[in-house]
């Protein structure tokens, strides 16, 4: 496992450090405030939650679901606490009650709402969710894991952090397999390297359906 | 209830009715993640009490009226099945259902970083499907599983358990034979076990002082057993995966060695 597991209140550690998120200070100690892994980099610590919601953070890239059109703004569900609302003054084509975009949040105000821009609009494809805390793995290093994903299935591919997972063409089959297996096992090491092996096994297996 | 046969609450052995000591809790099984639509989930079995939690958000608290901007609200629905007694119940929340969610969910709000989600709530449906005393400490102590299995920051676990007092002598977690004995004291105990900060703590019966303090000493100690039974059942799942994991890399590995061999 990458780190060392953590539940709620357990102590992390009783020297002083820099705080990242997931963690909180008691006494002077600190201790984690979620179940997770700890990272401990050049003197700051954080927990990596195995669970949780999307909390929108400013400069995130989100794939959100058009909810509603009213009559002076769009209503743009980003799995998050409320929809964001979209003025259609800054969007040149009309969009409809379903029609998939991404957008890049500009802020969040003191209630968590977030403040959309830069709308691009997707045609087609699908939308695939993940538990937004695991989105990282999906990228990882470099963009390592998406890098795989996409060879290995074919499929383009665009990643919200808000755990949404637009996918177009390839084996999509095959991608929600891979998707399940990060989910299940992101809190173990190697994982990119094991995916790439399934894929490459599946490919192996699946004949002209695969060798796409 | 005519008394026809004197219930021997203590025997000379020191085991009680079902056969437990006097500091001892019953089985304790708790297995979180077990609902698939709902954000976090617990089942627990305490002895024969049954109860299974979902827990949502935090979310949109709706009607608007309702939101606070400060804090999330924390939303605790305790609820017992018609069968879970050996009478029918009513399905209608009734004044104890009513009071127990309230208790309950204040007790759970003091763990909950609520301040981090303002106009939201916190929702926890607790249902229990067979009971045998000690079932809001069953239930909160499932609830604050299934919380961290949402993913929702907390200080700390709640551990709940009861202490009590039958036929004179001061006992851990009784049974409701022990609950209706005629000199008993029940008292429902919730704890945060890394401070030790008392969230819930009612009581029903008569008791002195100095009986109270031994019965409350004895509680913390029974809350930070559920404790550990905590943490275990919530770390045993990613414990698991990666046993698993590990098996099938080794068994990997030594086909690979035998393909080289031949």
């Amino acid at each position: 496992m990458q780190g060392r597991l953590v539940i709620p209140g357990e102590l992390i550690t009783t020297r002083r450090m820099k705080l990242g998120p997931h963690v909180f200070v008691e006494n002077g100690k600190i201790y984690s405030d979620t179940v997770g892994l700890v990272k401990i980099e050049r003197g700051s610590v954080r927990v990596v939650p195995l669970q949780g919601k999307y909390m929108p953070k400013a400069g995130d890239v989100v794939i959100g679901i058009v909810v509603a059109e009213e009559y002076s703004y769009y209503a743009i569900d980003i799995n998050s606490f409320y929809y964001s609302f979209v003025p259609k003054e800054e969007i040149k084509i009309p969009l409809k009650k379903g029609t998939i975009v991404s957008a890049k949040i500009v802020k969040v105000d003191e209630i968590n709402a977030a403040t959309l821009s830069d709308i691009r609009v997707f045609r087609g494809g699908e939308i695939l969710t993940i538990s937004p805390v695991k989105v990282p793995r999906v990228i990882g290093k470099n963009a390592s894991m998406l890098n795989i994903l996409k060879k290995g299935t074919g499929c383009s591919l665009m990643v919200g952090m808000n755990g949404r997972i637009w996918a177009k063409g390839g084996n999509i089959e095959l991608l929600k397999k891979a998707l399940a297996k990060i989910e299940r096992e992101s809190h173990l090491s190697n994982l990119t390297l094991r995916v790439q092996k399934m894929l490459e096994e599946e490919k192996k297996k699946g004949g002209a359906f695969g060798k796409k | 209830m005519a008394k026809s046969e004197e219930i021997v609450y203590i025997n000379s052995e020191g085991k009680r009715v079902d056969g437990r000591k006097v500091d001892e809790l019953r089985p304790i099984k708790i297995v979180p993640s077990v609902l698939s639509r709902a954000e976090g989930s617990a089942y627990i079995e305490w002895g024969q009490n049954k109860a299974l939690v979902g827990v949502f958000g935090p979310r949109e608290a709706l009607p608007q009226h309702i939101q606070d901007p400060t804090k999330a609200l924390v939303n605790y629905v305790y609820r017992m099945a018609t069968f879970s007694v050996p009478d029918r119940k009513s399905p209608k929340p009734g004044r104890r259902e009513i009071e127990i969610s309230k208790v309950s969910g204040e007790a759970l709000e003091r763990a909950i970083f609520v301040e981090r989600f303002p106009n939201t709530t916190i929702d926890i449906y607790v249902y229990l499907f067979d009971s045998n005393a000690g079932t809001r400490c069953a239930a909160l102590t499932a609830a604050s599983v299934a919380l961290a299995d949402a993913g929702i920051p907390m200080r700390d676990l709640v551990s709940a358990c009861a202490v009590g007092r039958a036929a004179g002598t001061i006992i851990l977690d009784p049974c409701k034979a022990e609950e209706d004995a005629s000199d008993a004291v029940d008292m429902p105990l919730a704890i945060m076990p890394r401070t030790k900060e008392v969230v819930l703590l009612q009581m029903d019966g008569l008791i002195g002082k100095e009986e109270w303090k031994k019965a409350f000493e004895l509680g913390i100690k029974g809350c930070l057993q559920v404790y550990e039974i905590q943490k275990k059942a919530l770390k045993r799942k990613y414990e698991e995966i990666a046993e698993e994991e590990e098996k099938t890399i080794k068994q990997i590995d030594k086909e690979l060695k035998k393909v080289e061999k031949k």
